[in-house]
């Protein structure tokens, strides 16, 4: 049996405007989704914001209600079981929210144990193992209103594994972390797949989905664009090169004109303080770089490299065939 | 939610009910709302009606008590599962195995056991300010009815919490039915005083016969039968009002998951 099998997804949502006259609009956030996730699998749900990532693991963690099509957690549907997924399924939203600041690590820990009917004695032994485990152990008792972000992160997966659940949801777990903290929260997750938990885990950073999963699923616009294994995923952009340049002050138009060439098959950009790092996919490589120079000609260029693709590349250009489409 | 749902999540809810002391006691508003305000009515109270005798200041106290609790319910237990929605909680207490409504049972047991305080300040403000020196008419009796009045509180609760999350329209009169509910419900001074035609709203409250049977025990006004008929409604209302709350709570939480509301976005 599959821990999670999802098939025809759909959620819309209602959002009314106007105050006398009341119109109502309605978004589509998920659009016929389906897949499935195998047990003691790490599963990746990648996509922009707004592609409908948290809403799908919104609808998985019960907490809404799709619009139609069925979900199910173990085999209990988690609309008409949604108890019985409940018992089963642990979940963590990124950010800061969703703990009790005035109330210390341990209290908030023996607080959610009972609530996830932990026995008393069982909850006594795994709060301090718990909290060994994610690094909080000499913090504890402090109040969580003083705990750093990454802290309060940690804490939110102690809470998630209070009750030994079989199914992890994780979104995007390691926003706001510094990389020291994602590192650690990274091998925190590796350890959990070792303890054959089922993972989903959405996340905006490549090479993590890239470094964990065993299958990334692709989501945009709320379909699935592409569903593959990381490697699968990568060979997608197999045919193409990526020309990096670092440039400093690029203006809109030459980013849309550089867009506009014929041999461009996807470009995006990062932004660094002054300085941008323009990654262009070609299937021309090397041979692409006097053109790509000369679109940047009065622009004042630092670096410039021809790699091979990888994993934030295919998802590039999936995402973008998509918008295209 | 039924008796057997609270017998099973008894230690749940003694959790629930520690873990909200302990943050409460920290917000500057509950306290306000379950010791000075009551204590402020209790020396306003004792006040205007001083040289009056024992009897009266000890309605004064347990009148100034009832505030608390009916301020407590009000605005305390009546936001409850708002104030869960601000600090992002609400969706990680309902995606739990536990019916949510033993958890806002737990939140209610809380602010009505603390809200109590707010009788026990009541009366050493009596005593120590005033220097009356009070007794409780009818000691078991009135024990009896403070265990009936907190079940009482905690059910009524459990109607106005997600009511006031489902009609934020209703909401909106929440100050509106603090002072009237201290009047209607004869907490202060008994509803005789009031016009004839006010009396049937009364006796629709729960409040009102919380009142009645603490005023009537302390102060020994009451006879047994007219006691038990108070403990009665007590009880009366309180099933109504489990019965409804829990109907209330699958709709709320239904309507939640439907719209998308539970999370603050």
């Amino acid at each position: 049996m599959n821990a999670i099998e999802i098939s025809h997804l759909r959620r819309v949502f209602k959002s009314y405007i106007g105050v006398i006259k009341r119109t109502a609009r309605e978004v589509v956030a998920v659009n016929d989704v389906s897949f499935s996730i195998e047990d003691g699998e790490l599963f990746g749900l990648l996509g922009p914001n707004g592609a409908g990532k948290t809403t799908t693991v919104k609808m998985l963690t019960t907490l809404l209600i799709p619009t139609a099509g069925t979900a199910t957690i173990r085999g209990f549907d988690v609309v008409k079981r949604a108890e019985e997924v409940r018992k089963r399924i642990g979940f963590i939203f990124g950010g800061e929210r969703g703990l009790y600041w005035r109330l210390s690590g341990i209290d908030n820990l023996r607080y959610f144990a009972s609530l996830y009917g932990v026995d008393p004695d069982v909850s006594k032994k795994r709060i301090p193992f718990l909290l060994e485990l994610v690094g909080l152990r000499d913090r504890g008792d402090e109040k969580v209103g003083g705990y750093s972000r990454g802290m309060k992160q940690r804490l939110h997966v102690a809470r998630t594994l209070l009750h030994d659940p079989e199914v992890l949801f994780l979104d995007e777990p390691t926003i706001g972390l510094d990389p020291v903290g994602a590192r650690e929260f990274r091998q925190v997750i590796l350890d959990l797949q070792s303890q054959k938990k089922t993972i989903l885990l959405t996340t905006h950073y490549m090479f993590e989905a890239d470094a964990l999963c065993d299958r990334i699923a692709v989501i945009n616009h709320g379909h699935i664009v592409a569903l593959d294994t990381p490697g699968g995923l990568k060979s997608r952009a197999q045919d193409l090169n990526v020309v990096e340049v670092e440039t400093f002050g690029l203006p809109a138009n030459t980013l849309n004109n550089l867009r506009a060439l014929p041999f461009v098959d996807a470009l995006s950009v990062e932004e660094y303080e002054q300085r941008q790092m323009l990654m262009i996919q070609t299937s021309r490589g090397a041979e692409a770089v006097p053109d790509v120079m000369a679109a940047l000609e009065g622009l004042k260029v630092g670096r410039v490299i021809v790699r091979e693709p990888t994993l934030e590349d295919a998802y590039v250009r999936l995402v973008e065939d998509g918008d295209k489409s | 939610m039924n008796f057997r749902v609270l017998i099973k999540y008894w230690r749940t809810i003694l959790v629930v009910a520690e873990m909200t002391i302990r943050q409460q006691l920290m917000d500057g508003f509950v306290i306000f709302t379950i010791l000075f305000q009551p204590i402020i009515i209790a020396l306003l109270g004792l006040w205007m009606l001083k040289g009056k005798g024992a009897d009266a200041a000890l309605f004064v106290v347990v009148g100034s008590g009832l505030t608390g609790l009916w301020s407590s319910l009000l605005f305390i237990s009546g936001n409850s599962i708002n104030v869960e929605r601000w600090v992002g909680t609400l969706e990680s207490l309902v995606a739990i195995p536990t019916p949510f409504e033993v958890v806002v049972f737990g939140k209610n047991l809380a602010n009505v056991i603390q809200s109590l305080l707010s009788m026990l300040l009541g009366y050493l403000v009596a005593v120590l300010f005033f220097g009356y020196s009070l007794n409780i008419q009818q000691p078991l009796l009135f024990v009896a009815s403070i265990f009936l009045t907190i079940i009482g509180f905690i059910s009524f609760g459990l109607v106005i919490a997600p009511v006031f999350v489902m009609n934020p329209g209703v909401q909106a009169w929440q100050n509106g039915l603090e002072f009237p509910v201290y009047v209607l419900c004869g907490f202060m001074f008994p509803i005789a005083l009031l016009p004839g035609w006010t009396t049937p709203v009364s006796y629709l409250l729960p409040p009102y016969w919380a009142a009645v049977a603490l005023h009537g025990t302390s102060t020994g006004g009451a006879s047994l039968n007219q006691t038990l008929f108070a403990w009665g409604m007590i009880l009366f209302f309180s099933l109504v009002d489990i019965f409804v709350g829990g109907r209330l709570f699958k709709l709320m939480l239904y309507k939640a998951r439907a719209d998308a509301t539970l999370g603050m976005e």
